[in-house]
């Protein structure tokens, strides 16, 4: 019994030995897809006019809406399968605030708008954002693993998105209130930013 | 079945198990993480803006509508383009002592229950958003990161906003509608205060 007591204090000692636990993955090969899924989500300016998108396609109701599902993630794959042909444009950090403060101002007003312009704000984004975090590739990243992580977790955020504010929008007055609420903020940021752009470039 | 002995050995062999060797890079300080934090506080960590937006949310909650719903979607709008003049540094007079006034202003209203037309108080809630706004801005190009540093001081505003607004829904009753007059008293005399000691009359 004393000699497992022993083994038994070992193995704990060795459980909670602290060395480096390498739980991320980006030394191993599928870790470019975890890259590719996680680097737009640690860019607000990524994250806040994705969510934005997508509470203005629910005002535009589930019928419409639908389309940015299928249309934002393609843009988003083909923006950066261009970045791997084409630098990325001077315009681009700019371009990337203008879009935060339309989706918001858009979501603010709670906009009505025709499915084509709807769209169009959907594929510049993707192309845009596609192409940024495309550009964030090195040498050694896997192209395939890293695009197809970017573009799955666009296609999860903006199908969460957009399904959660169609849902939310039902019931209470104050509901789609709330949502407008929350597009003023993110136009605020973009408005913001954009003035500060004017003073000194921000990185996008 | 044998009783169990702790074995001295064994738990020594734990305890420097347990003692870290390798940094734990348990703080992320940084980047959108740090500009998020910073923005976040910055409108809570002064006092002279709590309580200004919390006054803006209990006079919305004392309008009703539609100022109560007008309020949150515009109020960040024009606080931005107040933070627009302080990043682009366009100089704007008496910064501290009107922010500290917005206190005194908006408490005045809350206390005496004040039913303005709404166009006026939309104007007067709108002169003082500048002023707010043009203080958070002016700590921008300072962020580590602006475009969190910014999304970090509009949510804060905005649920400053809405605790006044959740604390306000107490006007619907007679006993909550004189604690709403009396929070604005309050938020009224701490503006008093800082408006005093923006001015240099007390430290």
């Amino acid at each position: 019994m004393k000699r497992w007591l022993r083994l038994l204090a070992a193995a704990a000692a060795l459980a909670l030995a602290p060395t480096a636990a390498h739980a991320h993955l980006v030394d191993t090969r599928l870790g470019d897809f975890y890259s590719g899924a996680l680097h737009p989500l640690t860019d607000l300016q990524q994250v806040l006019p994705w969510i934005a998108l997508a509470v203005l396609a629910a005002f535009q109701g589930a019928q419409r809406a639908r389309w940015i599902i299928l249309v934002f993630p393609l843009a988003l794959a083909a923006g950066g399968v261009a970045s791997l042909y084409l630098p990325l444009p001077a315009f681009a950090p700019l371009l990337g605030l203008v879009l935060v403060a339309v989706t918001g101002l858009a979501v603010a007003v709670a906009a009505r708008l025709p499915l084509g312009v709807l769209l169009a704000i959907a594929v510049v984004m993707g192309l845009l954002h596609g192409a940024q975090n495309g550009a964030a590739m090195v040498v050694t990243t896997d192209r395939v693993l890293f695009l197809s992580g970017m573009t799955a977790i666009g296609y999860g955020v903006i199908t969460l998105a957009t399904g959660s504010a169609i849902a939310f929008l039902h019931g209470a007055a104050w509901r789609p209130i709330a949502l407008r609420a929350g597009g003023s903020w993110v136009a605020a940021v973009g408005i913001m930013v954009l003035g500060l752009n004017l003073v000194r470039p921000v990185a996008g | 079945m044998k009783r169990l002995v702790p074995n001295a050995a064994a738990l020594l062999a734990v305890l420097f198990a347990a003692i870290p060797l390798a940094p734990a890079f348990a703080h992320t300080g940084t980047g959108v993480s740090l500009g998020l934090l910073s923005g976040f506080m910055h409108p809570l960590s002064g006092a002279d803006h709590l309580v200004a937006m919390v006054a803006v949310g209990l006079w919305g909650a004392q309008l009703g509508n539609p100022a109560i719903w007008v309020l949150p979607v515009t109020f960040p709008l024009v606080m931005a383009v107040g933070g627009v003049l302080g990043v682009l540094g366009v100089p704007l007079p008496a910064v501290e002592p009107v922010i500290a006034l917005s206190g005194i202003a908006l408490g005045l209203m809350v206390a005496l229950s004040a039913r303005p037309p709404l166009w006026v108080a939309a104007a007067m809630v709108g002169v003082f958003a500048i002023f707010h706004g043009y203080a958070h801005g002016q700590e921008l190009p300072e962020a580590a990161d602006a475009v969190a540093y910014a999304a970090g001081f509009v949510a804060a505003t905005g649920l400053l906003h809405l605790s006044g607004i959740l604390i306000g829904v107490l006007v619907g009753w007679e006993a909550g509608a004189r604690v709403v007059r009396t929070c604005g008293a309050a938020i009224g005399c701490v503006g008093v205060y800082f408006l005093l000691a923006s001015v240099g009359v007390i430290e």
